[in-house]
């Protein structure tokens, strides 16, 4: 299963990262060689094995409906670049996914 | 919009109308994956933690009670519970969702395969032309599943036009609502008018309340309801491309905008024109959809399972243990009305589709004994309807208590006071929040039933008016009216109608 350019290209699109051609080109190389490793497992018999997507056997980890503290807001605004008014500052998005 | 033009569009097309309808567990203490306060509003970034501020390193613990909440919503819509589930992550980028990703349910959701039933009646019956009856109906509508998720922050364009994005110079987030336990429900594509889409959404918010997962507020937001619809020639099998419909935040919006939707998609097939897949958004003020986003731009989600949470397996014997906890539901609530107290189907409507007027009922019947069950549900239905819709206001906040009410169906049916009166009590009862015996003693509004003091008025009456007493005699039967109009007014109002109309007939014949 080999990674396209333009496989590369959509999941960077996806991911809003601004490759350069180059990095294209070495990202689709790495990709390549880590989806490799999975040619391997699917050269391996798993017909009696279950998917699963957690390495651990443990199932229904849950906490009870039980507040705790929060971070102060000054906190919880340390790292923002710009806050004002108590709230995080975003500078203008333009176009696309839009939601009101 | 014309019903006209809607009527004239459903003889020619089909409307094919899914819901998404998605529900904030207001009634749980805590977040989703953190112990951060679940409350409305808020001065803003006051109740947040690294896990909802998706800070690196923070790990979610899925709140137990939300889980319990989803299976016992998927119960009472007669969903199956699936024995294993788990979260996923589904990716997008947008300032609302600090981890750039939310954390969802994607093929293995906590319930699927439910249905309602979903009762039409009145004039909106006309909406399914294809019934060729204007009787009411029932239409079951299929709940493909209802899965939980966490809720996004809410974000404040500044310097746009109405607060939205386009044009605004920045944004400003509060995260106070991220990470609130959001329940998504989805229905199949089995709703065929705008008013089958209202009834569902209101026997949907009517449930949840039952349940007491939910505060259910489509003005704060707490039940948001979007739509998919398409039309198609009527007889055609084929669907049409659907748009979706956001920001219908009233059941009449939601009524109004999928109304809007048909006659739009229609036009546009009208004149040869393809409807164009996207998503739509519904300006109250304008009464219109406008395009919000094409499906080129549709996201691409990538989902995949959430490393940082174990799956769920759910036992036989623990839904069995969730589904004791289903309390009884509006159409069971429904028939225990009509049956226990030999109610109306239409009063019982009415009672049931609020539960605090059901509960007032309940309260009333308690004290008045079930024989002048009848009487409390005229009562409630007239008179305590008329003044919560003069003043706007909702049961719990009326003066007028269910003992109240009680006392009052109480005094009307031992002929303490006559219906005419009651209305004059209920009105100083709502002005003065008194117990209505308080107001007829003060009133001295007392009805008078004593048969012997009514036949002495009435005596008098006969003897000072000899010419009338003569035309009844000679056939005038009519008169009566006129007899009874000077006893009462010689009464002041107080007679027994009743007793006052016996005495007068026996007297008189
Ligand atoms: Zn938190």
């Amino acid at each position: 299963m080999a990674i396209s350019e333009s496989d590369v290209r959509h999941v960077a699109l996806l991911a809003r990262l601004a490759l350069t051609d180059g990095q294209v080109s070495s990202l689709q190389t790495e990709l390549n060689s880590i989806l490799g490793h999975i040619d391997e497992l699917q050269g391996l018999d798993l017909a009696d094995v279950q998917p699963t997507a957690h390495a651990l056997e443990v199932t229904n980890s849950m906490r009870p409906d039980v507040v705790k503290p929060c971070l102060s807001r000054e906190l919880a605004l340390r790292n923002a670049p710009e806050a004002e008014g108590g709230a995080f500052v975003i500078p203008a998005m333009a176009g696309a996914g839009e939601d009101v | 919009m014309a019903k006209d033009r809607l009527s004239e569009v459903l003889e020619r097309y089909e409307a094919v109308i899914g819901l998404e309808i998605h529900t904030e567990l207001t009634s749980l203490k805590s977040k989703m994956f953190c112990g951060c306060p679940v409350e409305f509003g808020g001065e803003p970034n006051t109740r947040v933690c690294p896990v909802c501020l998706g800070l690196p390193g923070a790990l979610p613990v899925p709140n137990e009670a939300a889980v319990e909440a989803t299976v016992l919503a998927g119960l009472a819509v007669n969903c199956d519970i699936a024995l294993w589930s788990q979260f996923h992550r589904k990716q997008y980028f947008y300032p609302d969702m600090p981890k750039d990703y939310q954390i969802s349910q994607y093929d293995l959701p906590f319930c699927s395969g439910g249905h309602l039933d979903v009762e039409v009646d009145g004039d909106a019956v006309f909406q399914r032309v294809d019934r060729d009856s204007e009787e009411e109906y029932t239409a079951r509508i299929g709940i493909t599943r209802i899965h939980l998720e966490e809720d996004t922050g809410k974000m404040i364009h500044v310097g746009g036009a109405e607060g939205r994005i386009s044009g605004a110079e920045k944004s400003l987030v509060d995260f106070n609502r991220a990470g609130t336990p959001l329940m998504e429900l989805v229905s199949e594509p089995d709703i065929r008018t705008p008013e089958e889409a209202r009834r569902f959404a209101q026997k949907l918010r009517l449930i949840m309340l039952t349940l007491g997962v939910s505060d259910c507020s489509m003005e704060e937001g707490s039940m948001r309801v979007d739509g998919n619809i398409s039309i198609r020639l009527r007889g055609e099998i084929e669907l049409g491309t659907k748009s979706e419909i956001k920001n219908m935040n009233s059941f009449k919006a939601l009524h109004d905008a999928l109304a809007y939707e048909i006659v739009r998609q229609a036009d546009l097939m009208d004149v040869g024109e393809r409807v164009v897949q996207e998503t739509r958004h519904w300006d109250v003020g304008a009464k219109r959809t406008s395009m919000l986003r094409s499906k080129e731009e549709a996201h691409d989600y990538r989902y995949f399972p959430e490393p940082d949470m174990v799956p769920f397996a759910f036992t036989e014997e623990w839904v069995e243990s969730i589904a004791q906890r289903v309390p009884e539901l509006p159409d069971a609530k429904r028939e225990r009305f009509m049956g226990t107290w030999d109610l109306p189907k239409y009063d019982a409507v009415v009672l049931t589709s609020d539960l605090a007027m059901a509960g007032f009922f309940e309260a009333a019947v308690a004290q008045t004994g079930p024989a002048r069950a009848k009487s409390v549900a005229n009562t409630m239905i007239n008179d305590f309807s008329a003044h919560l819709n003069a003043e706007g206001i909702g049961v719990d906040e009326s003066p007028v208590k269910p003992s109240m009410l009680a006392e009052l169906v109480v005094l009307v049916d031992d002929g303490t006071i006559s219906g005419k009166q009651a209305k004059e009590v209920f009105s100083a009862m709502v002005k003065t929040g008194e117990a209505p015996a308080v107001i007829v003693e003060a009133r001295n509004m007392r009805q008078v039933s004593d048969t012997s003091a009514i036949e002495a008025v009435v005596d008098a009456i006969i003897a000072a008016n000899p010419d009338e007493v003569a035309s009844y005699r000679g056939g005038k039967i009519g008169l009566v009216g006129w007899f009874v109009g000077q006893v009462m007014r010689e009464m002041r109002g107080q007679g027994n109608p009743k007793v006052v109309n016996e005495v007068l007939r026996r007297k008189l014949g």
